[in-house]
């Protein structure tokens, strides 16, 4: 049914390769996907942890939202806006249902990294006169920048799996290979579309990891 | 190996007279011997009233019957009906032929239930189909084909910048764009759009869908069905398929079915699932009721 000599010559194949559903095409729209999903987790759940970390207002939201994401089925979400909004805006609720799963961690980094700060360090910050302004952006977010990595880092991981579910609303990504090739019985084409995805969840993770450790030294 | 070729000779004699006694009684079985009818169904609404269909007329003549439905797809399925886990199960010729036959060329109703007979493994009976079919078809909206005139996928020749929407696999499909072009001369673009394809094709992300051909929205929304004069895609009759040796009057029984399930049948008893959301069961009751297969 399926030996590594198949996915050896899946991969050799041009064919595979080129066109809209093509394997370049469908990297690139996964990532594509992911970072956009990210990005818009990032301005959400950014001020939002900076400024729950720097008032100490609103901690309730950063588990409370924690927990309804995991007890929210992405799929159902995804189906649930798709039915509500209509199905020309099918990109608009797929990257919203991602950013749902990805501001939990990215809040919880953010906030974590905040509050985590010693003390000392932001009190003799108040007491050299700095407005609430100048402690946030000049003490308070480059000290919480690692925390917010190890964040995203997370969110990173669960939005680059969770975008193989984007076929089903009829949009494209690396779930295409698996959705097809499932249906048509080509496990190879399955298992090398999983195969890109374990690689861009390494590399991608890899890389926030060294950042992450660049800057931990911060503090 | 040799005691175990005894049992099975002495269990297929066992069975033989078993099957003998029961050609010739037309009767309900009333033998308390009668072994438990497992009947599955795929991960598909429709499939599911028509599996109850088989499973309440079986009842109805007194045979214990399980049910394991919601089995998923065919690569869930099968091996689970080769291994005898499952006694019965609702397929369709067309699709059912494809999978044992990937390369198969026979698109009419009465080639494909011949050619499934000999795609089958050992082991698996195709009963006689039912002319309830449900099957792949390219479907417009009203709009569209009174500004392209379309009746026909023919007439899809003279318009040009189609889009194409279905499931990822249509993409592959015998029928898909490759047969639309080599068989139509119809060039599309093909869109994947999965569960969401009857939305796009009326939203007018895509020009045409591939529906099946039971869906109730085909009616609800007047999409227009469009002929297929030159047999693209392979006919697709709803057929039971039963494991191993099933007796004569159980293939009785449910051949009756099969024989009063007409197309519009289907497709009523889909539409009160998705309209009245009523339960595959009280469907398949009321439906058997109105063809006086119980009482």
């Amino acid at each position: 049914m399926f030996s590594i000599s198949d996915l050896a010559a899946w991969f050799a194949d041009p064919v595979n390769w080129d066109g809209r559903y093509g394997l370049w095409f469908l990297l690139l729209e996964h990532v594509a996907i992911t970072l956009a999903a990210l990005l818009i987790a990032t301005i959400v759940a950014l001020p939002l942890g900076l400024a729950i970390g720097h008032t100490g207002r609103g901690e309730f939201l950063v588990i409370g939202l924690g927990s309804i994401s995991r007890a929210v089925p992405t799929m159902g979400l995804l189906f649930a806006l798709v039915l509500l909004w209509g199905v020309q805006l099918r990109d608009v609720s797929l990257l919203v249902a991602l950013a749902a799963i990805a501001i939990p961690p990215l809040l919880a980094g953010t906030f974590a990294g905040v509050t985590t700060i010693p003390w000392g360090i932001r009190d003799s910050a108040k007491a050299q006169g700095m407005t609430g302004f100048q402690r946030v952006r000049y003490v308070e977010f480059p000290l919480a920048t690692s925390s917010m990595i190890g964040g995203m880092r997370i969110a990173f991981i669960q939005v680059v799996s969770t975008v193989v579910l984007a076929p089903l609303v009829g949009l494209g990504g690396l779930g295409f290979g698996i959705v097809q090739g499932l249906a048509l019985r080509n496990y190879s084409q399955v298992v090398a579309s999983s195969l890109v995805i374990i690689v861009i969840t390494i590399v991608g993770s890899q890389l926030l990891g060294w950042l992450q450790r660049r800057t931990d030294d911060r503090l | 190996m040799k005691l175990s070729r005894i049992t099975a000779l002495a269990v297929s004699i066992t069975a033989l007279v078993g099957l003998a006694g029961c050609a010739t009684s037309e009767a309900p079985p009333t033998d308390p011997s009668i072994e438990t009818i497992v009947i599955g169904s795929q991960a598909y609404y429709s499939n599911e009233i028509i599996a109850e269909t088989y499973a309440q007329i079986l009842e109805d003549s007194g045979y214990p019957v399980e049910r394991k439905f919601s089995l998923g797809q065919r690569d869930v399925y099968i091996p689970a009906l080769e291994a005898g886990e499952i006694d019965l199960i609702p397929e369709y010729t067309g699709n059912l032929l494809q999978f044992f036959d990937p390369a198969a060329t026979e698109t009419a109703a009465d080639e494909v239930y011949t050619a499934l007979g000999l795609a089958l493994p050992e082991g698996l009976t195709a009963f006689t189909m039912s002319s309830a079919t449900d099957q792949d078809s390219y479907n417009v909206t009203k709009e569209f084909a009174d500004a392209n005139s379309l009746v026909s996928i023919e007439d899809l020749a003279k318009v040009t910048g189609l889009t194409l929407g279905g499931a990822p696999e249509l993409a592959e499909r015998p029928y898909g764009p490759s047969g639309l072009l080599s068989v139509y001369g119809v060039t599309v673009e093909f869109q994947a759009t999965g569960e969401t394809t009857v939305d796009s094709l009326v939203a007018g992300i895509v020009d045409m869908a591939n529906v099946y051909s039971a869906d109730p929205r085909i009616e609800q929304l007047g999409l227009v069905t469009l002929s297929d004069p030159r047999g693209l895609f392979l006919a697709s009759n709803v057929v039971p398929v039963a494991s191993g040796v099933v007796s004569d009057y159980v293939a009785y029984l449910i051949d009756k079915v099969s024989a009063a399930m007409t197309a519009e049948d289907l497709v009523a008893m889909n539409v009160r699932s998705v309209d009245e959301k009523l339960s595959a069961s009280v469907i398949a009751r009321e439906w058997l009721l109105s063809k006086g297969l119980v009482k």
